[in-house]
């Protein structure tokens, strides 16, 4: 049952990750890329359609992780620190941190890309949405 | 709820939820304590210690995050609702907050995870 779980979280993850690249390369890009260019390409993407589709990955992802968590804490943890694998548990206490503020910040990146935006908002849409590109 | 204080909402939501977090993580602020290999969920923030003997640690691991990630979240959406009863004039204070509180948080989430590197 782990495992089946733990393999879902991971393919979520990787859709999640997709998504979340996407959209951030298509409102990073140049505005004067040409149509038929790389950046081209990912700027004619319409970037909004991805914001519920990364909000829902996000938080199956989160939950399926919560929930493996439990596993690890079990059965992987007393096996590391046995090992001393202290960077790698560092590591994880960190995305553990980086996920809930992800978490946190996932209503105003929902409601920014819902909205037709003024410039302020899209400066806040823009660091949202990198800042949670960055956490996945 | 009008456009205008859902905006408030979230992104006081949003500065607040990863502030609280930090904060608990610092203070040891969980809304519960979770024993995975009892089943077990106390209310508030317990240590394995204080129910066994110290070198019995490893039989119950406590787990403190779902605790700290209640906690802010009970918090900021307090917070939030606050905020969206609050005059429009603000919006700019919760439009900074947004995305610079997550990132501060970010810097002290790494900072106190130094420890395990210097193990």
């Amino acid at each position: 049952m782990t495992t089946t779980i733990l393999i879902v979280h991971g393919l979520v993850s990787v859709a999640l990750l997709g998504a979340i690249s996407h959209q951030t390369l298509a409102i990073c890009a140049p505005p004067n890329a040409k149509p038929q260019s790389f950046f081209g390409r990912f700027r004619a993407i319409p970037a909004a359609r991805f914001a519920n589709a990364i909000v829902v990955l996000y938080l199956t992802s989160w939950l399926l992780g919560a929930v493996v968590y439990l596993y690890f804490k079990i059965d992987i943890q007393p096996t590391l620190e046995r090992d001393r694998h202290w960077h790698a548990m560092g590591f994880f206490d960190l995305k553990e941190d980086f996920v809930v503020i992800g978490l946190g910040v996932l209503p105003a990146y929902w409601f920014c890309w819902r909205r037709s935006v003024d410039s302020q908002h899209h400066q806040i849409r823009t660091t949202l949405t990198v800042l949670l590109a960055f956490i996945v | 709820m009008s456009a205008s204080a859902l905006r408030h909402f979230v992104f006081a939501f949003g500065a607040a939820f990863p502030l609280l977090y930090v904060i608990a993580r610092l203070r040891g602020l969980a809304l519960f304590t979770v024993y995975p290999a009892q089943g077990v969920v106390l209310l508030g923030m317990h240590r394995s210690r204080d129910f066994t003997d110290p070198v019995l640690d490893f039989l119950a691991p406590e787990m403190h995050w779902y605790g700290w990630t209640a906690s802010a979240a009970v918090g900021a959406l307090v917070i939030g609702l606050v905020a969206a009863l609050l005059p429009d004039r603000l919006s700019w204070f919760w439009a900074w907050c947004v995305w610079i509180i997550p990132l501060m948080a970010m810097i002290a989430c790494v900072y106190l995870t130094i420890p395990w590197f210097r193990m």
